[in-house]
């Protein structure tokens, strides 16, 4: 068990200075639009990650003109305090300090867990199978080391691979030329095949678990792997096919120069009750489903590193009914990590019903104007 | 910044060495002179002399002055065949001691991103030397990475026909390191290619 008990920051977006403490479990913010909500959980996500999960660029943190930001939080982890400290100028690298030590940035991204789910995560049930395609390579790259640089690997061989297949200097011969490429292709294209089944399985049962929460024992929640060359249970299989249909194959990868098999063109099915949500479903359904995968990553996340992450959710509550949001609710209190929620309707009166240990702070122009609350930690 | 125009002229030239930019450049520049001048003439002879006087072995494709030291050693196992990406491997491996056959510097890796493909690593030429000399063994030694693996595939498809024997050389940990320190990849490659004992 870990959380996070208080939060500075200064010049951070549109904060010039606060400070804020912090409830063991339940914490929401409120207030209209574009008064700062948000930006106080891309703070603690920063304080986390070092990076935010809404820009690559860290100067959009700072304030319009400014080049620097500050920010401070005091963590509880097994009984001890962790003092975290960030700061960050344009034009040296970022400090971090862990109890006043400097600390490495890959050490320290593995310290304090964190799931954030944002509006933006719709976009993995809506877009393109490539965003669904980069949701699982981010987070199984979180689990297992060798799968991004597997990665990397995969997209130097499909390059080549392509380019030979667009050239045509090679016509006499270019079956003996695609032999090298199409075993580097199957090799490392099976092992990101079978990390993603893996991860498809395990992430699946969680997502599953999260949603029936949600909408009842009778609402089916699955996640499948489809996969260009077949989905199959051993990885000698999926070699073996995917090389019978890279050889199949030939005369169209040719007439279009490029690889038409293999995981950069795989998908992941996410359908309830077997209707695809990428086509039927609802809206409150898309952000019950988007959701779902995120509090699968949380449990993963639990898993491996025994601690239950801070939870992050931004503007999650629109377009749930009210039945939606007590579920979500207490799913979030039995879960037991600390958890951070903004929302733009006050939603006092739901909570009153299921949860008693909470802390709701209005926000307003860059500022925390009043804090109320449960019980304070 | 204004520079005398000889000064320009000799950082520009550094910063055309690889590794070297402009403030490393001018460093060098102000080194050269602060140097006497009988120095300054010997180290621009010797670059001079060693672009004259160095060639590639026609034969294995090795750095040689006159003569190949490697393809004229009698000393050396002429039915062992090492097949390396660039002349400084073959330097690197002649550190190690460890082996006494003969090279042959491909000078590349297949890539066809990059317009390189068999006729350019002369390919050919490398068949023909192993059916033509009697060369019994082949170590494929090209780096361990997407292209020289490819070459590597590329080179054993070759040289079955010819009844040789090819291995690849071996993918690991580094020796006198500590298994903790070594990164994912190279882990699970030394995992796949581990040796019965």
């Amino acid at each position: 068990m870990y959380y996070l008990t208080n939060l500075t920051l200064k010049k951070f977006r549109n904060y010039e200075s606060q400070y804020v403490e912090f409830n063991r479990g339940l914490n929401i913010f409120v207030g209209s639009n574009a008064q700062g909500k948000t930006n106080i959980l891309e703070a603690i996500y920063y304080l986390s990650v070092t990076r935010s999960f809404r820009t690559r660029r860290d100067q959009e943190l700072t304030q319009i003109g400014d080049q620097l930001f500050f920010l401070k939080g005091v963590f509880l982890k097994d009984e001890f305090y962790h003092v975290v400290q960030i700061s960050y100028h344009r034009n040296s690298p970022l400090k971090i300090l862990s109890n006043n030590e400097k600390v490495e940035r890959f050490l320290h991204i593995q310290s304090f867990p964190v799931v954030v789910f944002s509006p933006d995560d719709l976009m993995i049930i809506r877009d393109s199978p490539a965003i669904r395609r980069r949701f699982l390579n981010l987070e199984i790259s979180k689990f297992k080391g060798t799968y991004f640089q597997n990665l990397k690997e995969y997209q130097r061989v499909l390059l080549q691979r392509n380019r030979l297949l667009k050239e045509n200097r090679y016509n006499s011969h270019l079956n003996k030329m695609l032999d090298p490429w199409n075993q580097a292709l199957v090799s490392v294209g099976t092992k990101i095949i079978h990390d993603r089944i893996e991860m498809v399985e395990d992430l699946g049962k969680k997502a599953q678990f999260f949603f029936n929460q949600m909408y009842g024992e009778k609402a089916n929640l699955t996640l499948n792997y489809r996969c260009s060359v077949g989905c199959f249970e051993q990885p000698d299989e999926t070699r073996t096919k995917f090389h019978g249909a890279l050889s199949e194959g030939r005369r169209i990868e040719l007439k279009r120069g490029s690889t038409m098999y293999g995981p950069h063109l795989d998908d992941l099915k996410i359908a309830i009750n077997g209707n695809n949500t990428r086509y039927y479903s609802s809206q409150g359904q898309k952000r019950a489903a988007a959701l779902s995968l995120k509090m699968a990553e949380a449990m993963m996340l639990k898993e491996k590193t025994g601690l239950n992450p801070v939870i992050l959710l931004d503007d999650v509550f629109s377009e749930f009914d009210r039945v939606r949001k007590e579920y979500l609710l207490l799913f979030l209190k039995e879960n037991g990590g600390q958890c951070f929620l903004t929302s733009a309707v006050a939603i006092e009166d739901l909570l009153k019903k299921t949860e008693k240990d909470y802390k709701v702070m209005s926000v307003e122009q860059g500022r925390i104007v009043s804090e109320t609350g449960g019980f304070s930690c | 910044m204004v520079y005398p125009g000889a000064l320009k002229k000799l950082v520009d030239m550094f910063c055309r060495f690889p590794g070297v930019g402009p403030k490393t450049a001018q460093r060098l520049a102000f080194f050269l002179l602060g140097c006497p001048r009988e120095e300054v003439v010997a180290i621009a002879r010797a670059m001079v002399e060693a672009k004259d006087r160095l060639s590639f072995c026609p034969v294995c494709g090795s750095l040689a002055e006159d003569e190949c030291p490697y393809c004229s050693d009698a000393g050396r196992d002429h039915h062992l065949l090492c097949i390396v990406q660039e002349p400084r491997d073959v330097l690197i491996l002649e550190r190690s001691g460890q082996y006494k056959g003969l090279y042959h510097v491909l000078h590349g890796a297949l890539s066809p991103l990059d317009g390189i493909g068999p006729e350019e690593l002369k390919l050919e030429q490398l068949v023909n030397r192993i059916r033509d000399t009697g060369i019994e063994e082949v170590i494929i030694a090209t780096n361990p990475n997407v292209e020289g693996d490819a070459t590597a595939g590329y080179l054993a498809g070759l040289l079955k026909p010819l009844a040789v024997m090819v291995s690849r050389i071996a993918f690991g940990l580094p020796v006198g390191g500590d298994i903790e320190y070594a990164d994912d990849l190279t882990l699970s490659r030394a995992l796949e290619g581990r040796r019965e004992m």
